[in-house]
C-alpha cells in the first residue's frame, strides 16, 4: 500500500507541489524557531555564576582628582571602611564599569600560541569573588602578593580556558595581551558567568588586579548585602556615599532587577518571534486543512471507487493521512536537508546538538500538525457513501 | 446465490420521502447472466447498489451466498465486496494518475497479496481484456472503450463470483458496445461468473440469460 500511495503521489507531483512547499516552508520556520528555544534553554539551565541575590551596584563617576595617587587610594579606602561598617554589608568590591547584567562592555583578544579569542575584561579587586559569590574551579583568586607578582596574575574562566587550551592545564600557563607578548600568568579558573542574562552563554572572560592607579578609572561599587536591606538602608547608604562623594552621579541598582530587565532583550524578541510562528503555523494548519478538504471534494470518485472495490472506511481514512504523512516526509526531507547545512557549516557559531534537537522537534512538529490537519478530512472521506459518490462521477 | 426478498428503499429529506425501491425480490442463480432494464429514475442503480452492499435497503433481506448481509460491520462488508464483487461502471471510475497496471491492481492492495502477485494477476486480467499492450498507459490516452476494458480488468482480477455492471456500455458507441458486452459474456461462459447488469440497450440484454424489468421502483418483469 505504502508503494501504491507513494506512486499516486508521486503521479500527481504537480498538484502536491503547492502542499510540499507550504509544508516546507513552516518546518523552516519552525526550525529556526525551536533552534531559538533550544538555545535558549540551554543557556538556561546552565548555571549563571554568581549569586546576584542581595547583590547591589553602586554606579559613580570619580569626581575626586588629588594630585597624588595615595590620597585617591585613601579616598576610596576610607569609604571602603566607611560602606562596610554598615550592619547591612557583608562584601564590597569597587570593580570596572562592566558588570554583569549591565550594557557595558570591555573587550579585547586573549593570546596564546595560535588562538586569540575575543574576550570581555574586568578589572576587580580581591574581594570580587566573594562579594559575587563566584565559583573557582581550579587554582586561586588574587591575593595581595599578586600586587608584586613579576608577571601579571589573570583568572580566567572556562569559557576562555577552553578556547586557549583546550583539555589542556591552564594554571601557570603565559597568555598574552598581544601577539608573541605573554605579559600574564594564569593563576585561577572561574565558573563562567552569563553576564547577558539567563538566556545568553557565558562569554569567554579574563579579569585582571586593580592596581594602586584603578581607582582613577573604576566606576562600579558592588555591594552584597544582608536579606533585611530595606529602602530605608538605600536611602542611608545613598546619603552616605553622596556626601562622601561630592558632585559625583551616584545610581544604586538591585542585580535581581538588572536580571530582569537584560532577560527582556532576550525574552521579547522570543515573543515576537513565538507569535509570529504562532501566526504562521495557525495559517498553514488552515491552508493544509483547507487544501485536503478541497482534495477530498475532488477525490469523492475515487473515494467512492475504493469502498466500492474492498476499502473500508477507516482505510479510506488511513490512505488520505498516510498520503498526507508521506507529502511531509518528502518536504521534510528536503527541508532537513537545508536544516542540516547550519551544524555543517557551523552558522552561527552554536552548538551542532541545538541544531539537532531543534530539527527533531520541528520534525515532530510538523508531522504532528499535518496528523491533525488530516484527521478530521481522513474522517470526513470515510464517511463518503460509496453510492453517492460513485453516482456524483 | 443471490436473493432478495421485499427490498424497500426509500430516500428522506425534510420535507420529501421517495420511494426508490418498492419490495422487489429478487433470486439469481450462480452463473446466471441478468441485466436489469427500465426507465431513468425507476430504481435500477438503486437496486444494484443495494446488490453491491454499496448501500441499505430501508427494508427487506439480501442474502449472497446463504449469508445475511444485513448485520455484517462495515470492515466485514468492505472484505466480502473486495472477494466476491467486482464492479464495472458507466463513467469506468479509473484513477487517472495511476498507470492501466495499477488501477486494475487496485482491489488487490485490499488483500493480503505481495507485489509480485498482485502484477501476475492484473497481468493476467488485462490479456483477457485485450490490453497486454496498455499496461504502462495512463487512463487519459485510452479511448472509451479502452477504459472500459480496463474496469473490467480491474473488476475481474480478484476473482469474484460475481459481477455487477451498471450500464457498461452507456458511454460507448454501438461496435465498443458489443465488444465489452462479448467480454461480458465470455466472462460468464468461460469462468462462470454471475453477471448482474443494469443497462437501457434492449440489444444488449436481450444477449443475457434474463431481463428484470423494474418500473418507478417496483419489479414488472
Amino acid at each position: 500500500m505504502f508503494k501504491h500511495l507513494f506512486k499516486l503521489i508521486w503521479n500527481k507531483k504537480k498538484q502536491n507541489f503547492l502542499l510540499m512547499s507550504e509544508m516546507l516552508v513552516s518546518f523552516l520556520v519552525i526550525f529556526a524557531v525551536f533552534t531559538l528555544i533550544v538555545y535558549y534553554y540551554n543557556n538556561y539551565k546552565k548555571p549563571i555564576g554568581l549569586d546576584y541575590q542581595n547583590l547591589w551596584v553602586v554606579d559613580y563617576n570619580n569626581t575626586y582628582n588629588p594630585k597624588s595617587t595615595d590620597s585617591l587610594n585613601i579616598f576610596y579606602e576610607n569609604l571602603r571602611q566607611t560602606i562596610k561598617s554598615m550592619p547591612q554589608v557583608k562584601e564590597i568590591s569597587f570593580c570596572s564599569d562592566n558588570v554583569p547584567f549591565f550594557q557595558n562592555q570591555w573587550t579585547g583578544d586573549v593570546h596564546y600560541k595560535n588562538a586569540s579569542p575575543s574576550s570581555d575584561q574586568y578589572t576587580v579587586e580581591d574581594s570580587y569573588k566573594n562579594t559575587l559569590n563566584m565559583k573557582l574551579v581550579e587554582g586561586r583568586w588574587f591575593n595581595k602578593a599578586d600586587a608584586v607578582a613579576k608577571t601579571q596574575p589573570v583568572i580566567i574562566n572556562e569559557d576562555l580556558k577552553e578556547k586557549l587550551f583546550g583539555t589542556e592545564e591552564a594554571i601557570g600557563k603565559l597568555v598574552g595581551s598581544e601577539a608573541n607578548k605573554n605579559d600574564m600568568r594564569v593563576i585561577g579558573v572561574i565558573q563562567g558567568v552569563k553576564a547577558k542574562g539567563d538566556y545568553a552563554p557565558p562569554r569567554a572572560a579574563i579579569y585582571k588586579r586593580t592596581d594602586t592607579g584603578s581607582f582613577h578609572w573604576l566606576g562600579k561599587i558592588m555591594i552584597h548585602v544582608t536579606p533585611d536591606a530595606d529602602a530605608a538602608f538605600e536611602g542611608r547608604l545613598y546619603k552616605t556615599l553622596a556626601n562622601y562623594m561630592k558632585n559625583s552621579n551616584i545610581e544604586i541598582e538591585h542585580m535581581p532587577n538588572k536580571l530582569k530587565s537584560t532577560n527582556l532583550f532576550y525574552v521579547v524578541p522570543m515573543i515576537v518571534t513565538l507569535i509570529v510562528a504562532c501566526f504562521l503555523v495557525i495559517n498553514v494548519a488552515l491552508g493544509l486543512f483547507g487544501v485536503l478538504w478541497y482534495n477530498i471534494n475532488k477525490r469523492r470518485g475515487e473515494i467512492g471507487l475504493r469502498r466500492a472495490i474492498g476499502a473500508s472506511g477507516r482505510s479510506v481514512s488511513s490512505q488520505l493521512v498516510y498520503e498526507s504523512l508521506i507529502l511531509a516526509t518528502l518536504s521534510l526531507i528536503i527541508g532537513t536537508f537545508f536544516a542540516v547545512q547550519f551544524p555543517l557549516l557551523n552558522v552561527f557559531s552554536l552548538q551542532a546538538s541545538v541544531y539537532i534537537v531543534a530539527m527533531l522537534l520541528s520534525i515532530i512538529f510538523i508531522y504532528l500538525l499535518v496528523l491533525v490537519c488530516s484527521l478530521y478530512p481522513g474522517r470526513q472521506a470515510a464517511g463518503i457513501l460509496p453510492a453517492v459518490a460513485l453516482h456524483e462521477e | 446465490m443471490i436473493n432478495l426478498q421485499n427490498i424497500e428503499k426509500v430516500y428522506r429529506t425534510d420535507t420529501v420521502e421517495t420511494l426508490a425501491l418498492n419490495k422487489v425480490s429478487l433470486e439469481v442463480a450462480k452463473g446466471e447472466f441478468l441485466s436489469i432494464m427500465g426507465p431513468s429514475g425507476c430504481g435500477k442503480s438503486t437496486l444494484l447498489n443495494i446488490i453491491g452492499l454499496l448501500d441499505e435497503p430501508s427494508k427487506g433481506e439480501i442474502r449472497i451466498d446463504d449469508q445475511k448481509t444485513a448485520n455484517l460491520s462495515d470492515k466485514q462488508l468492505a472484505q466480502f465486496r473486495n472477494k466476491k464483487l467486482g464492479f464495472i461502471f458507466q463513467s469506468y471510475h479509473l484513477i487517472n494518475d495511476l498507470q492501466v497496471l495499477d488501477n486494475v491492481e487496485l482491489p488487490l492492495l485490499y488483500r493480503d497479496t505481495t507485489a509480485k502477485e498482485r502484477k501476475q494477476l492484473a497481468t493476467e486480467a488485462l490479456a483477457k481484456v485485450g490490453l497486454s499492450n496498455r499496461v504502462k498507459h495512463f487512463p487519459s490516452q485510452l479511448s472509451g472503450g479502452q477504459k472500459q476494458r480496463v474496469a473490467i480488468a480491474r473488476a475481474i482480477v480478484g476473482r469474484p463470483e460475481i459481477i455487477l455492471a451498471d450500464e457498461p456500455t452507456g458511454n460507448l458507441d454501438s461496435a465498443m458496445g458489443n465488444e465489452i458486452m462479448d467480454i461480458l459474456i465470455q466472462l460468464n461462459q468461460q469462468d462462470g461468473t454471475t453477471i448482474i447488469m443494469v443497462t437501457h440497450d434492449e440489444n444488449m440484454a436481450k444477449k443475457t440469460h434474463r431481463l428484470v424489468r423494474l418500473f418507478d421502483g417496483s419489479q414488472v418483469q
